[in-house]
C-alpha cells in the first residue's frame, strides 16, 4: 500500500515538474513581487497580487511584451527586511527574474534598497513610503510609483490648514513611518499655517501591532487637541477606530486626519464603524478619477475580484504597465536599458499621466484626500466626499541633494 | 487623578484578558510539560470561530461565546491524539518544534479558509457604548464585560483547582504523572483533557477579544509574545503567577502607554529582564524538575 502511494506521489510530482518545464519553454519575462503575504497586513499583499495579476492577464491576452508573455511570482516579505533581502536574492540568482516590484513597509524598504545595486535588476516600489529610498538611500535600480510620506504630508498639511484647527498632535506606529509622517506633517503645516501649535510632548506612538490602543486614546483625549493626524494603518487602524468609537474619541469635536485611512482593506473591515466627517488620505482612490483608463481599470478589477481596487492593487497594476512601457521603449529586457527607459518616462495611469523623475526615480504623484460621507451601499464602505486630488508636481519637493544615482 | 483611575481600569481589563490566555499556556505546561507555541494560533482560531458563527451562521454573540471555545477544544483533542501525545515524554525542545509547526499550519489554514482580509464583529447591543463613571469619566461597557469574564474565569479556576476532585487530579498529574498512574488515575485522559482545557481558555480569550479587536491572520502571533512575557514574569506553570504576570503586563501597557509613551516599546521587555535578573523562575515560579 505504502509503496504504491509513494509512487503515485512521485508520479504527480513528476507531472507537475514536467508541466512547469513546458511552461518555461515559452520563456516569459519574469517579474518577482515581494509583498506582505502573511500576518495582520496580509490583505495588502493580496490586493497587490490581484492588481498585478490583472495587468499581466490583460497584457498577455494582447500578445505580451515584445512578443513574450509576462509571468509573476509573488513571495512573502513577512514585514522583515532580512526576509525580503533573502527572497530578492533567491529571485534573482535562482529564479532568474528580470524585474522586481513590491514592498509594503518603510522598514523593509530601507533594508532592501541598499542591496539592489548588487542584484542588478530594476525594482519598482509600489507602497512603502519612506522618503529615504528615493532620497539619501536612492540608487539607479530603485524606482517608486507610489506616493511617499513627503508628498502625502504636503497634502495632509494643506487639508489640516484648511480646517482652521490650531493645536495638532498625532497617533502613529512607533517606527519610521509614524515618526516621519509627523516630522513632515509638522514641517509643512508650519509653512502653510505659521500660527499652528504642535503638541510635541503629547504625541502618541504605540507599538506597531499593539492590540490595545486605549491608553493612547485616553491620553490624547485628555490633552484636548484641535486636530490630530493618525498614521496607523492596516489592522492597527481597524483596532484603533473600534476602540476609539467606544470611548467617544470621534465626538470630541477635534478634526481627524488619517494619513492612509482610505485603504479599502480597512474601509471594508470597518464598514459604517468608520466615522463620518473625518479626513482620509490615500495613494489612490478608485472613485476620484474620471478618465477612461481609470474607468476601465475599476470595471475590470471589480469583474475579476468582486471588490473595488485598493491603492495597493492600483500600485501593483501600474508597476506591471510601467515595466511594459519601459521595455517597449527600450526594445530589450536588459536591466540597464530598462532603467534608462524608465527614468523620465511618462506612463498613462488611472491617476492621469505618471512621470518618473529622472533625478531620483520618484514618480510625480499626489495623494487623494476626502471627507467620509454616507455609506456606499454597493461597495459596502464609506464614501469619500469633497475629494482633493493633489497634483504630483505641486506636492513633490525637489530632488534631495543627498540622492546620487 | 481621574486619568490615573482610568489608566488603572484599562490596565485591569488588558491584564485580565491576558490572564485568560496565559493561564491556559501554564496549565498545558504544568500537566503536559509542553510549551505550547501554537497557543496564540488557538486564540486566533477562537476569534475566527466567533466570526464564522456570527457572520456566517447568524448566531447571537452569547451563543458564539459558548460554542467557539468548545469547537477549538475539539480541534485541540484532535491535535493531541494525532500529534502531541508522541512528544510528552521527550525534551521540551521537541514539543517546541512540534507546536511551532502547528502554529504555521493553523495560521495557513486560517488564511486558506477565511482569506487575508481583516474582519470585525460587533458586540451585542447591551455591551455597546460607554458607561459614565463619577468624575466625568466614561468607560466602555465592553471593557466592563471583559473584566467580568476575567474575574469569573479566575474564580472558576480557583474553585476547580482547590475545591473539586477533577482539579486535584489535574494537579496530581502535573506533580507526578507516574504516581498518579499508580493511584489508578487515567493520566492519558487527564493529559488530553488538560490540553483541550488550555486550548479552550485560549479560544475563550479569542472569542472575548473578537468584538473589540481586528480579526486578522496576524492576531495570534501578537498575543503569543504577550503570553510568553506574562509567563516569564509570573513563573512558568504557576497559576497565581499567570494572574500576577498578566496584571503586571497590563499595568505596563496601561500606565506605560499613558505616562511613558516614548518607552512603551521596551517597557515589557525591561520588566521581563528585571524579573529574570532577580527572580529567574518568575515572581511566583518554583524550581521545577522537568
Amino acid at each position: 500500500m505504502k509503496a504504491s502511494t509513494r509512487s503515485t506521489l512521485l508520479a504527480v510530482a513528476m507531472a507537475a515538474a514536467f508541466a512547469a518545464g513546458s511552461a518555461q519553454a515559452a520563456d516569459p519575462i519574469r517579474i518577482g513581487g515581494i509583498y506582505l503575504m502573511s500576518g495582520s497586513a496580509a490583505s495588502y499583499g493580496e490586493f497587490a497580487k490581484q492588481g498585478a495579476t490583472l495587468a499581466i492577464d490583460e497584457i498577455n491576452a494582447q500578445g505580451g511584451v515584445l512578443g513574450r508573455q509576462l509571468s509573476i511570482q509573488i513571495e512573502d516579505s513577512q514585514g522583515k527586511a532580512a526576509t525580503a533581502i533573502q527572497v530578492a536574492r533567491k529571485m534573482v540568482y535562482q529564479d532568474n527574474v528580470d524585474l522586481m516590484m513590491g514592498l509594503d513597509s518603510s522598514g523593509v524598504a530601507q533594508g532592501l534598497v541598499p542591496v539592489l545595486p548588487e542584484l542588478g535588476k530594476p525594482f519598482m516600489i509600489t507602497h512603502a513610503a519612506t522618503p529615504d529610498v528615493t532620497g539619501k538611500l536612492c540608487n539607479k535600480y530603485t524606482f517608486r510609483l507610489s506616493v511617499n510620506v513627503n508628498q502625502n504630508m504636503m497634502g495632509a498639511a494643506d487639508i489640516a490648514a484648511g480646517t482652521g484647527a490650531v493645536k495638532w498632535t498625532t497617533i502613529g506606529p512607533d517606527y519610521a513611518f509614524g515618526h516621519q509622517s509627523w516630522e513632515f506633517f509638522s514641517k509643512y503645516l508650519k509653512e502653510k499655517k505659521p500660527d499652528a501649535v504642535l503638541m510635541e510632548d503629547q504625541l502618541a506612538f504605540p507599538r506597531f501591532g499593539a492590540e490595545d490602543f486605549t491608553p493612547f486614546i485616553n491620553s490624547v483625549m485628555e490633552s484636548k487637541p484641535d486636530g490630530i493626524l493618525i498614521s496607523l494603518w492596516g489592522g492597527d487602524l481597524v483596532n484603533f477606530v473600534r476602540q476609539a468609537n467606544d470611548r467617544g474619541f470621534f465626538k470630541q469635536g477635534f478634526k481627524v486626519l488619517m494619513s492612509v485611512g482610505a485603504a479599502t482593506e480597512v474601509l471594508t473591515a470597518l464598514g459604517d464603524q468608520m466615522p463620518a466627517d473625518i479626513w482620509l488620505g490615500t495613494r489612490y482612490w478608485y472613485g476620484s478619477w474620471d478618465n477612461p483608463i481609470n474607468t476601465k481599470f475599476v470595471e475590470a478589477y471589480k469583474k475579476a475580484w468582486n471588490q473595488p481596487p485598493s491603492y495597493n492593487a492600483e500600485g501593483a497594476y501600474m508597476a506591471v504597465y510601467s515595466f511594459k512601457d519601459a521595455i517597449e521603449k527600450a526594445g530589450a529586457v536588459e536591466p540597464d536599458k530598462i532603467i534608462a527607459a524608465l527614468a523620465g518616462l511618462t506612463v498613462p495611469a488611472p491617476t492621469g499621466d505618471l512621470t518618473f523623475r529622472a533625478g531620483d526615480h520618484q514618480a510625480l504623484i499626489g495623494p487623494t484626500w476626502g471627507l467620509t460621507g454616507a455609506m456606499n451601499e454597493a461597495d459596502k464602505i464609506r464614501s469619500l466626499t469633497q475629494l482633493h486630488n493633489f497634483e504630483g508636481a505641486s506636492v513633490t519637493p525637489p530632488v534631495d541633494p543627498e540622492c546620487k544615482l | 487623578m481621574a486619568g490615573l483611575g482610568l489608566a488603572l481600569l484599562n490596565s485591569l481589563d488588558i491584564g485580565l484578558l491576558l490572564f485568560i490566555i496565559a493561564v491556559g499556556l501554564n496549565i498545558i505546561f504544568g500537566v503536559l510539560n509542553v510549551i505550547n507555541f501554537a497557543h496564540g494560533a488557538l486564540y486566533m482560531l477562537g476569534a475566527y470561530m466567533s466570526f464564522a458563527l456570527m457572520a456566517g451562521l447568524g448566531l447571537p454573540f452569547w451563543a458564539t461565546l459558548l460554542m467557539a471555545p468548545l469547537v477549538v477544544a475539539g480541534v485541540a483533542i484532535l491535535i493531541d491524539r494525532s500529534m502531541l501525545r508522541f512528544v510528552y515524554q521527550r525534551e521540551v525542545a521537541d514539543s517546541l518544534l512540534l507546536t511551532f509547526a502547528l502554529l504555521l499550519i493553523l495560521n495557513e489554514s486560517v488564511r486558506l479558509i477565511w482569506g487575508t482580509g481583516i474582519h470585525v464583529i460587533d458586540p451585542p447591543v447591551p455591551l455597546r457604548g460607554a458607561i459614565d463613571l463619577p468624575g466625568g469619566l466614561s468607560y466602555p461597557r465592553y471593557s466592563v464585560f471583559v473584566l467580568i469574564v476575567g474575574l469569573c474565569t479566575l474564580l472558576g479556576l480557583w474553585l476547580l483547582f482547590n475545591r473539586t476532585r477533577l482539579g486535584k487530579i489535574m494537579r496530581a498529574a502535573a506533580l507526578d504523572r507516574e504516581m498518579a498512574q499508580v493511584l489508578c488515575i487515567n493520566t492519558r485522559l487527564v493529559i488530553t483533557g488538560a490540553f483541550a482545557f488550555g486550548a479552550w481558555l485560549a479560544a475563550l480569550g479569542g472569542a472575548v477579544a473578537a468584538p473589540m479587536r481586528a480579526i486578522d491572520p496576524g492576531m495570534g502571533d501578537k498575543i503569543i509574545i504577550e503570553s510568553f512575557i506574562v509567563v516569564v514574569i509570573g513563573g512558568l506553570g504557576s497559576f497565581p503567577g499567570a494572574l500576577l504576570g498578566a496584571i503586571v503586563l497590563g499595568l505596563i501597557h496601561g500606565l506605560g502607554g499613558r505616562y511613558l509613551p516614548d518607552a512603551n516599546l521596551v517597557l515589557p521587555y525591561i520588566g521581563m529582564a528585571l524579573v529574570l535578573l532577580f527572580k529567574p523562575h518568575g515572581l511566583m515560579g518554583a524550581r521545577k524538575s522537568a
